[in-house]
């Protein structure tokens, strides 16, 4: 007996202490400016927490923003995301003409820019970076980033020119073009002819055009047919078409070559890209880590080791001083980086973690300054939102729910549409608090000037009066839900806290306003993303989408495979025609206008239910300065400093709106 | 002894073939890629990144390359991490959980042992209960709720300790981690302790030891102790083959980079030379350190002979 | 008590001789009987392995008579066992009528999510929104507004079924397996052995989630589970069930060739009686001694590997919980909201506690010459 009192006791004893840890915790919580310690690290040290363990230190190959945020601090390209808004400013490239109708650009590289050996950056760097980063052998999953450049997908794919061995000519595309789509070669339009029209006019700094060259006549020359180098791919390509067919006998066959890509070094400091289309987006593309520029001679000296921090060469702000895989990759400022006068951080601490708590926790002690988007859960902004470290703005990402419209009873557009209105999506906005609800495809208020098409609203009722429509009623005519196959549709969605928390608003909101009760079904991830992928799973499944420039392009270009890699099965020619003529159309916001045509096309056919406008919700220490809720959460490192001096620390978020960039009290 | 070393080479070489064999199919089975994302791939790209690890020969021509990596003890390149290879994890990461792993053990002895042997000693004292309702509710308390409790209070209320990361063997990072690791161990060693002190202080010989008016302390030191840490002796093996060899649950609560946490990403990512490695360097461990535990019992107790 | 357990100890003394074998050999030292394993074994499964240990040793159990009752009686004076058995009692009431007393007291469920939009958060202990005290949530609620005490009941609900369920598994595959190899032996019991010795070695996530992948996908045999989440669980069941039954089988095994040259399985054999009637009426009932005290410690340990799991998100299906995705969700909100994890967590640990001692109650009283470990 005595022990079981005294086993009471130290139990009641511990429970005790735990409840007044925990009061004490959450009082604690509530009733301060910022969460957790501020005290600021000696020097101008930084440690950020950037998310999961990086796939490479290759750019080229790492494909995540983890890596991405590594990679501006290690590697530049002609330009890189301004802190603010992630346009694109000039780097390597001090300036930059851009043709007529946007297809084709030519970078005008600064003479000072560096290696972090000391070598100078050329156009050749970047010559071999294109050849490299788009070459079959590499297989970066990143490649088809670079597929707007022209022969670029060709020659990713391995696909061949077919030449006459007669006359030394080259089977042309327009005259088989009836039978363009079938072909594996991209649905490119015919590039306009070489003329002075098309060629931009002489900036203020050159007095005369940059030259013309037999690449640059190749370019422009009408486009040459391509076939899958494969024999058996290339005679299903062919089969449709006769012409073709007979056109093939006695020809040879090509394989498009790394030279063939529309990629060009004029000269040392002058490098010219042209593209398969008009694309104005592509700008803001070049930022992007697939196109950071990589040394040629290391690389090939010691392969897949190059990244290795003994052999490693890199051009950006800061270089690389040591890695040890899952626990910190440090980086230290390069004095060999062009514009390292304005670099104030003298080290980078990088933690690959991926576990939120962890990482809030190691926050909240003052381990780290700053941490990585998506951070804060949902759950606690009553808690958080308050404080002034917490860092807010809509983000270039949606959350969305996919259908797949292959199955019954999801390929009927009625039931899609009655699903999608009954959801109330501001009440899962007000209650997930990060984010804004919404009914179209691209992001809300990420992309200025943008005419957002409006989807439909949330309503019951009329969701109600679809379903009938659809056929799911009663002898009377009215809505019976019984009639509804609820084992064909899931919700399907991998497990993840928030995944769990969103899926199960949608079950009760379609048990509230339609009456049925849907299974949710939760997947490990990588069981999921195959489910999605094949369009096995029934229903309806989870996604996001994660735009990688800032373009609502890169929302749409979703529904442009015919294979419907979207997850979904929806495919429509004349959405993808509606894309191509708005990108055809110079004038910017002439542009946007057929985008959100295009968009709003889309929306009507309900593949997908839209739900949120994702925010980036992540938290800084207010001693860091330089560093802002941008809409990709990616962060130019030479503008961050580290403030000791408290008066001049961020009370809030910090102005967006300002040209100005601070510079850190020594 | 050489005789039994050698045939139990024999018997369980072959068997960590035949699991990391089973091993593979699993991977196999398993749905997804190791190059799956959110972001599904253009079948070109897809096709270019089977081509470049060879995922696209047929399944014996990579089973045949599996086995020979395993031969050669050269795994190849992770397929995730791009640029590490599987040897190098395996390097960078075994020491961590070999360190937390016999911190927590050796914590973990010095406490159970002692207090097994305060317990034997005042069988049905207060102490006695005392430290066994103790190491009960450390084996009742799962370390994935300990060790969070211990971060709430160390590291979040009270800012004495870092709440996780890895900051080297000499660091602060180190305590909490080995605490919640050990606790489980020190409550189960302390009860093999007792059990086995009671037994051998009932026996024959130490009730004559007793009637030779020895010493208490020379009896409990030199003869108690000896027989009665045998069950903790054939415990040592597995249980620090398990530790050494990472334990997930604390290395991903305290964000290590251990074996265990790589383990499970490995899963997750599906990262077939990775899993194929940490795999047969587990089973490579198990097997060394429940031979070390039988050499060890044929020293502490003479009757056992091979 | 004092006097009653020093008798226990002189018989049990008396016993400790190494068995003999009918040819009058002594049995090898317990542990030699293992060569060749390579075990993975987790600090749970390592309570099973001493039992592996002394059962393998060869130890008898005789059947009297009186047997149940006396361990009964035995039992009822462990207090520390009744103690457990006790409050495992009460846990096992709660989790299946507490569900339902809340829902006529307050009208909540497990998963009911408040329709007043304020209320979609997460509430400390006796507190309403505006911080006044209120009987309402005794645990506080989750993220979501739901209460945590009805979770933490139809946690322990799940939970206990796992336990039970997947140990009932274990025990229906490990008895057969193991008792079929005993009574074989020679290269039937090696090879069947090194089996679990292999399936001992693999690595158990991955296996998870290939089970959970194919049977809840309907590639193999169909949709084994349906479609709710109750499907999953009895998937989950049939996982941990799956891959707990290994040491079960080297506990059986041990007992059954211990056993099998004793005089009635002689002449059982002598008088033409089946194989198969041998190992189940007359082998198996004679081990179901250790075999019932080890279930009793497989559930705590099972309930911690559905934790495990659900710590990974391989768990139970929203919107049910077990303890285990409780404590893992509420880890998620350790730094501000604690009382999410520390409900749960406490009482998972008070009731793996009292499973512990019922458990080494019942193996005192079952069988006294197991050593009180």
């Amino acid at each position: 007996m005595s022990f079981l009192s005294s086993s009471k006791v130290r139990f009641g004893l511990l429970l005790v202490a735990l409840s007044l840890l925990a009061a004490a915790c959450a009082a604690s919580a509530s009733n301060q400016m910022f969460f957790g310690k501020t005290a600021p690290p000696a020097g101008q040290v930084m440690r950020y927490v950037t998310g999961s363990e990086p796939e490479s230190l290759d750019p080229q190959l790492g494909t995540g923003q983890p890596e991405g945020r590594i990679y501006m601090a290690l590697y530049e390209s002609f330009c890189e995301f301004d802190p603010k808004t992630m346009e694109p400013i000039p780097a390597i490239a001090e300036r930059w003409d851009v043709n007529k109708d946007s297809s084709e650009f030519t970078f005008h590289l600064r003479k000072n820019a560096r290696w972090s050996n000391g070598e100078q950056i050329t156009a050749r760097d970047f010559l071999y970076t294109f050849h490299r980063g788009l070459s079959p052998e590499l297989a970066s999953r990143n490649a088809y980033l670079g597929y707007y450049i022209k022969y670029a997908q060709p020659y990713n794919e391995g696909g061949v020119f077919v030449r006459d061995p007669g006359n030394n000519s080259y089977l042309l595309e327009k005259d088989f073009a009836k039978d363009e789509a079938k072909t594996a070669a991209p649905a490119a339009e015919t590039a306009e002819p070489l003329t002075p029209a098309t060629e931009y006019t002489p900036t203020a700094e050159e007095q005369t055009p940059d030259p013309d060259t037999p690449h640059h006549q190749f370019m422009h020359a009408p486009n040459r047919l391509v076939l899958p180098a494969d024999e058996a791919e290339r005679a299903e390509a062919v089969k449709d078409n006769p012409k073709l067919k007979a056109a093939l006998a006695g020809k040879t066959f090509e394989p498009v070559k790394a030279d063939d890509m529309g990629v060009e070094a004029l000269d040392d400091f002058t490098f010219r890209i042209t593209l398969t289309q008009s694309a104005p987006f592509f700008l803001g593309l070049m930022a992007h880590q697939f196109f950071h520029v990589v040394p040629q001679k290391v690389i090939e000296k010691y392969h897949e080791a190059w990244t290795r921090p003994e052999n490693i060469v890199t051009c950006g702000p800061f270089k690389l001083k040591s890695w040890k895989p899952y626990n910190e990759l440090i980086v230290v400022r390069d004095p060999n980086y062009w514009d390292a006068a304005r670099v104030q951080l003298d080290e980078i601490r990088f933690y690959p973690m991926e576990d939120n708590p962890t990482i809030m926790n190691l926050y909240k002690a003052g381990e780290v300054d700053g941490v990585l988007n998506h951070t804060v859960p949902a759950a606690w902004l009553d808690v958080i939102r308050p404080l002034k470290d917490y860092m807010d703005a809509p983000e270039m990402a949606i959350t969305y729910f996919q259908i797949n419209i292959t199955r019954p009873p999801m390929d009927n557009v009625l039931v899609r549409k009655a699903f999608n209105m009954a959801v109330d999506k501001e009440a899962l906005s007000k209650w997930r608090k990060v984010t804004k609800p919404l009914t179209a495809f691209s992001p809300e208020g990420v992309f200025p000037g943008y005419p957002q098409p409006k989807g439909d609203k949330f309503d019951p009722v009329k969701a109600r009066q679809l379903m009938v429509q659809a056929g799911y009623k009663d002898a009377n005519g009215n809505y019976d839900p019984k009639k509804f196959p609820i084992d064909q549709v899931e919700i399907t969605y991998n497990i993840q806290e928030s995944n769990k928390a969103i899926s199960e608003f949608l079950q009760a909101q379609w048990k509230q306003n339609l009456g049925l009760t849907l299974p949710l079904k939760s997947m490990e991830f990588k069981t999921f993303l195959q489910s999605r992928a094949n369009l096995e799973y029934k229903g309806i499944a989870r996604a996001g989408w994660i735009g990688d420039y800032l373009d609502p392009v890169t929302f749409l270009n979703l529904f442009t495979t015919p294979k419907g890699d979207n997850g979904t099965g929806w495919y429509d020619p004349k959405f993808v025609e509606m894309l191509n003529d708005a990108n055809r159309t110079p004038d910017k916001q002439k542009r946007y206008e057929l985008l959100a045509k295009a968009e709003a096309y889309m929306l009507d056919a309900q593949p997908v239910i839209p739900l949120t406008t994702d925010a980036t919700s992540w938290m800084k220490k207010p001693y860091v300065k330089g560093m802002y809720p941008n809409p990709g959460t990616m962060h130019a490192w030479k503008f961050v400093c580290i403030e000791h001096d408290p008066n001049k620390w961020d009370y809030g978020v910090p102005d967006m709106t300002s040209k100005e960039l601070p510079i850190c009290t020594k | 002894m050489l005789r039994f070393i050698i045939r139990r080479l024999l018997i369980t070489i072959p068997m960590v073939l035949i699991v990391i064999s089973i091993t593979w199919g699993l991977i196999r089975l398993a749905p997804g890629n190791f190059y799956s994302g959110e972001k599904k791939l253009p079948a070109a790209i897809e096709k270019n990144i089977r081509e470049k690890y060879g995922v696209d020969k047929p399944w014996y021509v990579q089973y045949g390359k599996m086995m020979g990596s395993i031969l050669r003890w050269d795994f190849g390149a992770s397929l995730k991490y791009e640029g590490q290879s599987v040897n190098e994890i395996l390097a960078n990461t075994f020491p961590v959980s070999a360190v937390i792993g016999i911190l927590a053990y050796l914590l973990a002895l010095v406490v159970g042992i002692t207090t097994g042997t305060i317990s034997a000693l005042r069988q049905n004292t207060k102490w006695d209960y005392g430290a066994m309702g103790l190491a009960m509710l450390g084996i009742s308390l799962p370390n994935f709720v300990l060790g969070p409790l211990l971060v709430l209070i160390f590291s979040l209320t009270l800012y004495w300790l870092p709440p996780s990361r890895w900051g080297g063997f000499f660091s602060l990072n180190i305590i909490m981690p080995v605490i919640t690791l050990s606790a489980i161990y020190m409550a189960y060693i302390a009860r093999l302790t007792r059990a086995g002190m009671l037994e051998v202080l009932r026996s024959d010989y130490i009730r004559t030891a007793r009637a030779k008016g020895l010493r208490e302390r020379d009896i409990v030191f030199r003869h108690v102790m000896r027989g009665g840490l045998m069950p903790v002796v054939s415990f040592t093996g597995p249980a620090l083959a398990v530790l050494v060899t990472g334990t997930v649950v604390v290395e991903r609560i305290f964000a290590l980079p251990g074996l265990g946490n790589y383990f499970i990403n490995a899963n997750l990512n599906r990262d077939e030379p990775l899993i194929i490695g940490i795999v047969a360097f587990i089973g490579i461990i198990t097997l060394v350190f429940n031979l070390l535990v039988d050499i060890a019992y044929a020293y502490i107790d003479p009757r056992i002979r091979y | 008590m004092k006097d009653e357990d020093r008798i226990t100890d002189e018989k049990e003394m008396g016993q400790r001789e190494p068995a003999l074998t009918p040819l009058g050999v002594p049995a090898e030292p317990p542990v030699r009987t293992r060569d060749g394993d390579i075990i993975h074994t987790s600090p749970e499964l390592a309570v099973g392995e001493a039992d592996v240990r002394s059962a393998e040793a060869g130890q008898h159990l005789i059947a009297g008579t009186s047997l149940w009752k006396d361990a009964w009686r035995r039992l009822l004076k462990n207090k520390l066992a009744v103690f457990g058995m006790v409050v495992v009692g009460v846990m096992i009431l709660a989790a299946f009528a507490g569900p339902f007393i809340i829902k006529q007291a307050t009208g909540y469920e497990y998963s009911t999510v408040p329709s007043n939009p304020d209320l979609l958060k997460s509430l400390p202990p006796f507190r309403n929104p505006d911080h006044s005290f209120s009987w309402t949530h005794p645990m506080g609620t989750d993220n979501t507004g739901r209460d945590i005490l009805a979770r933490v009941l139809i946690g322990g609900r799940i939970s206990l079924m796992v336990g039970i369920i997947s140990t009932l598994v274990s025990l229906l595959i490990g008895i057969t397996y193991g008792a079929t190899a005993g009574y074989l032996g020679g290269k039937t019991d090696n090879i069947m052995m090194r089996i679990v010795d292999v399936l001992y070695a693999l690595p158990y996530m991955m296996i998870v989630i290939v089970l959970l992948a194919f049977f809840g996908n309907g590639k193999l045999i169909g949709n084994v589970g349906g479609n709710s989440a109750y499907g999953q669980l009895i998937l989950l069941f049939i996982a941990l069930g799956a891959v707990s039954w290994l040491t079960m089988a080297r506990i059986v095994r041990g007992q059954v060739m211990s056993l099998k040259n004793q005089e009635f399985v002689l002449a059982a054999r002598a008088t033409g009686v089946s194989t198969a009637r041998i190992i189940f009426r007359h082998l198996v009932p004679n081990t179901l001694g250790p075999v019932i005290v080890y279930a009793t410690l497989t559930i705590p340990t099972v309930m911690l590997q559905e934790a495990f799991l659900s710590f990974l998100g391989l768990g139970v299906q929203a919107p049910l919980a077990s303890w285990g995705s409780l404590a893992s969700d509420g880890i998620q909100n350790i730094a501000i909201f604690p009382w999410q994890l520390i409900f749960p967590g406490v009482t998972m640990a008070l009731t793996l506690f009292s499973l512990n001692f019922l458990g080494d109650g019942l193996r005192d009283a079952l069988d006294p010459q197991m050593r009180k470990v």
